[in-house]
Parts: structure tokens; sequence; C-alpha cells
């Protein structure tokens, strides 16, 4: 029985953690139609500009936390303004994009800020503890802050007219172009939306594991499988995949170890992906 | 204004005059590859490596250029991020091939080891490397070389003390699941067992980030001590640092490659260690301090933090001198006659040992002294220094 809450603690943890990674990554998906390889660079970099805020401008966490998203946002915003718009529809174009794009971010990160990890601490530390559970405090607060910023992502993408708007075009992009909406505008904003959380939940995570360079490598991976077994472009699929990875990584780690656990999760993900080809949430999102 | 048959011309006389030059310096160039992870979690361990290939090289430039046969040789450093990896190893070795260099020096894993072996024996590079791996040398790879010994020379002496100074009984090792943390794992466990500590396995995917399952695992098994050994220093500050979020007071050790410092800084101190015993390439004294500073000298920048550098620069001077002693810098076969014949002696770190016959069943691995490192009760003890282990 402790085992098993443990095991759920630890999943819903790391659930809410994937969410807002695949949030971000199925929202490029579903609204430019781009695949955005370089999601995990945007989370280290979160990380970085956080770690910098706090130890070389002496800012307090929580803003750093704040301003690591706006960063991320605004590169976010710049780059598909100024590149990933101009060839938005060629898939493979914008696949070589965004995979220089996170070549160029981690290894200007590894020559700026070298390749050992920095001593980046969480500023609560300690566990809660009832008997034989726990839970770290920094995960608490990581946990309460990600599922706040999902129910963020709802309200504006299904109650504001920037969402609405956004989801007219993922739904068809002529036709709502034909309603007066504008890609070239909302385009942007998405993709900025979409790497500010990728950069928050870098911001956010990466002082309660580790912060490197290469630590955005296992993002991307992650991210994928999850917007996959949600359905590409759903945002409510890759939210309940993200907490259904999160919970069977955990329960199959703490029962069959680290690595009949890992095989265990993409053996269940091959048997949903067999029964239901389109994910979860099994609407075709979008034609290749 | 020059015309484009001007500028053609004097294009051709430059491109004549660096062939011109170009043979005059290659012909006396004794070229390095330093291979090992430049990035990852791993990181550490390269970047020693390339430090130490850098120093000794500028260490022989300094004093005119390596001596080869009748000439003096400038010594040149090409460095190649393995990545941690088989094919990152791979490549490397190709791209050395590629770019005349016949000596490796590295790498450091496991994997790495395994993916650069093939390359090496097929292009007769001489490698000088690191790797726990069970067959990381042999009779089959008579160019390979080992820079230190690996845990079946040292392991049983630390458990040894770690098992007086703590009283542990039991203790969960955890490895990647590879070869690279597979291999050591199960030579660790043998150690432990012998000294009546009973092992417990645990491994990984590499690539985990998130250790807070295995964690909870782990302290379901309520061991006395939890063993990082070969995971990388990264990796293993996130299992203590997720290991003592959930609750565990017992003792945590490391027969693995060295990365203290790395572990303390991502598990959020040293205090967070608390009770801890490691292996350590060598004991820092007065004389590897002033090594450190020399490297300053020559190399323009602060030595590499981990201490897996001294290791490497004396395994690196042992190559120097093999190379000298042969009266060659091409013909690595003969370079590796030379340097079995070579006594263990090294200016900074004494008097060594070459062992390797007993487990790998050939005699090429170099043996210095080596440290214990303890921290007990949260209070780092000076680094206790052990006699060369000699693999028996």
């Amino acid at each position: 029985m402790t085992s098993f809450v443990t095991a759920t603690l630890i999943g819903v943890s790391l659930g809410a953690q994937y969410a807002l990674l695949a949030l971000g990554f199925t929202l490029i998906f579903g609204i430019l139609g781009v695949v955005n390889f370089a999601h995990g660079g945007f989370y280290v970099l979160g990380g970085y500009a956080a770690y910098w805020f706090v130890s070389a401008a002496g800012l307090p966490y929580p803003l750093a936390v704040v301003l690591a998203t706006l960063v991320t946002g605004i590169l976010g915003y710049l780059f598909e303004l100024l590149l990933i718009e101009r060839l938005v529809d060629d898939h493979l174009a914008t696949l070589m994009l965004t995979l220089g794009l996170y070549l160029m971010l981690s290894t200007g990160i590894l020559i700026t800020f070298g390749p050992e990890s920095p001593l980046f601490e969480f500023p609560l530390n300690g566990t809660l503890r009832a008997g034989p559970f726990y839970f770290p405090i920094a995960n608490l607060v990581v946990l309460a802050v990600c599922l706040l910023a999902i129910l963020g992502v709802y309200a504006l993408i299904f109650r504001t007219d920037l969402g609405r708007a956004l989801r007219a075009l993922a739904d068809d992009r002529q036709v709502a172009a034909a309603q007066g909406l504008r890609p070239r505008l909302l385009f942007p904003l998405a993709f900025a939306l979409a790497c500010g959380l990728a950069g928050m939940t870098g911001a956010l995570v990466t002082p309660i594991l580790s912060l490197a360079p290469h630590v955005g490598d296992p993002v991307l991976a992650t991210s994928f499988l999850i917007v996959i077994l949600g359905g590409l472009g759903s945002i409510g699929g890759a939210t309940v995949a993200a907490f259904l990875v999160g919970l069977v990584e955990a329960y199959s780690s703490v029962y069959l170890g680290g690595s009949k656990g890992a095989l265990a999760l993409f053996v269940l993900v091959l048997i949903i992906l067999v029964v239901r080809p389109s994910g979860l949430f099994g609407r075709i999102a979008r034609e290749a | 204004m020059r015309g484009p048959k001007t500028i053609r011309a004097g294009a051709i006389a430059a491109i004549v005059a660096l062939a011109a030059i170009a043979p005059a310096r290659a012909a006396c160039e004794v070229k390095f590859g330093a291979l090992g992870p430049l990035s990852g979690p791993a990181a550490q361990w390269g970047l020693a490596v390339k430090g130490a290939a850098e120093f000794v090289a500028a260490e022989e430039n300094a004093a005119g250029g390596l001596q080869v046969g009748q000439e003096k040789c400038r010594v040149t450093v090409t460095a190649f991020d393995a990545k941690y990896n088989a094919e990152g190893a791979a490549a490397g070795a190709n791209y050395f091939v590629s770019q005349g260099v016949r000596f490796v020096i590295g790498p450091v894993g496991s994997p790495e080891m395994t993916g650069v072996k093939p390359i090496a024996a097929r292009n007769n590079l001489l490698v000088m490397g690191d790797s726990f791996a069970k067959n990381a040398i042999g009779p089959q790879w008579p160019l390979v070389f080992h820079s230190g010994p690996g845990p079946s020379g040292w392991a049983p002496s630390i458990v040894d003390v770690a098992k007086q100074t703590y009283g542990i009984k039991s203790v969960v090792i955890v490895a990647p699941n590879d070869q690279g943390g597979t291999d050591i794992a199960s030579v660790d466990a043998e150690a432990y067992r012998r000294h009546g500590v009973e092992p417990a396995e645990e491994y990984y995917q590499r690539g985990t980030s998130n250790f807070a399952a295995i964690a909870a695992r782990i302290i379901a098994r309520n061991p006395d001590a939890v063993d990082t050994a070969s995971s990388p220093p990264g990796d293993a500050g996130v299992i203590v640092k997720q290991l003592r979020q959930a609750g565990y007071k017992g003792v945590l050790g490391r027969l693995g490659g060295s990365g203290t410092e790395e572990i303390a800084r991502v598990a959020g101190g040293m205090d967070v260690l608390q009770n801890f015993y490691w292996y350590e390439n060598v004991v820092v004294d007065e004389r590897l301090k002033a090594l450190g500073e020399r490297y300053r000298q020559l190399v323009g920048a602060e030595r590499p933090e981990n201490t897996l550098f001294y290791p490497f620069v004396a395994a690196t001077r042992m190559v120097t001198k093999a190379i000298a002693k042969a009266g060659t810098a091409t013909d690595t076969k003969a370079v590796a006659a030379a340097l079995r014949t070579l006594p263990v002696d090294d200016p900074d770190f004494g008097q060594g040992l070459w062992i390797g016959q007993d487990f790998y069943g050939i005699n090429q691995e170099l043996s210095f002294p080596f440290g214990i490192g303890l921290i007990v009760d949260g209070k780092p003890r000076p680094i206790a220094k052990h006699e060369a282990a000699t693999g028996k």
C-alpha cells in the first residue's frame, strides 16, 4: 500500500510536468502543423535563464521563473515570425529549422555555461511526511504551479477570443482566414505560448532535478510520446496522456525496476496505438 | 584596381607557398586524439581526458618538442565528443584516422570503449583508455591499454574500509542498464559479497532524468548503503538528492568513476551526502597541486575539476615516453612494445605497476597509488592514500 501511494504521488507529479511540456508541443502541431524539434531546447533555455536571473542578476526565484517564461516565449515568437512563418507549410523545412534551432540552443548553452551542472537549487527544501508517505515540498509547489498553468492554458484556449481564433486556425486554416483571422499574427503568438510553457517547465523542474545542457534531450522524446498517445494536436488528449504516462512510468519503475519499467511503458503505448492508431482521443487532428 | 588575373595568380602563389610549408610541419608532428564525453552528464570525465592530453602536449612543446628518432616533434591534440556512447566513440575513432591521428587518449566509458576498439584494431591505433568493462582490454586488442585499474583492482579495499567505518551489512548498487553499468555493478557486487555485505543490483535506463520512482524502490529494500557505482556524476547527484528527499538516511557510496564535487553540487551540497565513501583516482598532495599550477601556466586555464585528469596525465606521459623510446610516431605496434617494457614511473605520481594479467589476461593496465574518500557524519576526512592495486 505504501509503495502504491508513493508511486501515485510520483506519477501525478511527473504527469503534471509532462502535461505542461506536451501542451506546448501539441499546440504548435495542432495550430501550425509544425513538429517542434526545438521543444527540449526551450526547456533547457528556461532552466538556464532562471538560473542566470537568480545567480547573476540576484533576482528572487519566482520572478526568475516569470522572466524565463517571457524570454523563451519572446524567442519562440521571433523564431516563428522570422523563420518558421516563411516555410510554415513545408513540413520537412520546418522540421530541419526546429532541429537546427535545438542544436544551436544546446550548443550555445554549452559554450556559455559549460558542460557541468551549476548549483541551482529550489528555494524551498524539506519533505512533507505522514507516516510512511512523503512528498517533497518543492515537488508540491511545482505540481501546484503546473496545474495552475494547465488550467490557464485551458482558459486561454477555450474561454478567450484568442483561443477561439487559434482553435479555428487549427480546425481549418483557409476557412478561418476567409473569416478574417490572420495566421501571420496568430501563429507567432501560438509559438510563443508553447515555447513559454516549455521554458516555464524548465525553470520549475531543473532546480528539483538537475540543470545541464543535455537535459532537454529526453524532453523531446517524452513530449512526442505523450502527444502521439493522446492524439496529435489534441489538447485534452495530451493532458490525459501526460498523466497516464507519468503514472505508468512511476508504477512500472517502482514495481518492475528502471529497466523493465521503461519497457512496460513503451509496450503499453504500442498496444494503445495498435488498438487506436490516432491516439486516445482519436480524431485526425490534421491531414498529413 | 587589381584584375582577376592578378588575384588568381596571388591565390595560386599562396597555395603553392602553403603546400611547400605543410609537409615540413606535418613531417614532425605527433597527433594525439582526445576522446571522451565532452557534453552530457559524464562530461566531467571527457574534459579531464582532454585537459590531460593538452597538458602533456603543452609540456612536451614547452621543452622543445617530443623526441622521435632524430627529430623534435610538435605534439598536437584533436578532441572529439564521444557522448558516452559506442557510436560517438566509433565516429571519433574514424575521425581521428581521417586526421592522421595514431594515438588515442581516452575514451572513458565502457560503451565508448566498445565502440572504439574495432576501429582502433582495423587502423592500428594505440588506445590509452579508461573503462570499467570486464573486457575493456584483452589479448585480442594488443594496442589497447588501460590508464588505470578497474574496480577489480580497488573495490575490495574500499569495501573493507566502508564496512569498518559504517558497519554496513547490505547495499543496493544503482547503475545504468547498459554494459557501462552492468559490468561494474557486477564486479562491485562481488567485492561486497566477499566482504560479507549483501548486495542487490538496481538498474535504470540511461537518459533517465527523474529517479524518484527508483529511489522509492530502493528505500523499500531498506539497505544500509546505496552505491551509485558508475552512474554518471550528474545522474548520481539526482539519485542522491531524491533518495534523501524520500527519507533515506543510510550511507551512500560510489565504487565507480570519480565525481564527488559534481554529485554534491547536483544533490545540493556536501551536507546532503552526510555519510559517503568513494574511490578517488589519486590523492592530491602538494606535488599534484603544483601540477595544477603548471597546467594554468602552460594551458592558460584552470585544470579540469575532475580528478580523472591526474591519471590521464600520467598515462599520456607514458605514451610520449614510449614514442620517444620506440623512435617512431607512426608504427604503433613498436610504440606499444616499448610501452609494455617501460617501468611505471612518473615525476608527479611516483612509481606504479603494470597489472591486468589476472583479470583481463593481459598486463596492460597502469596502476598507481589511489585514494579512498570518506565523509563521516557530514565531516569530510582527508583522502586516504592506498598503495597501487596489484590486480590480485
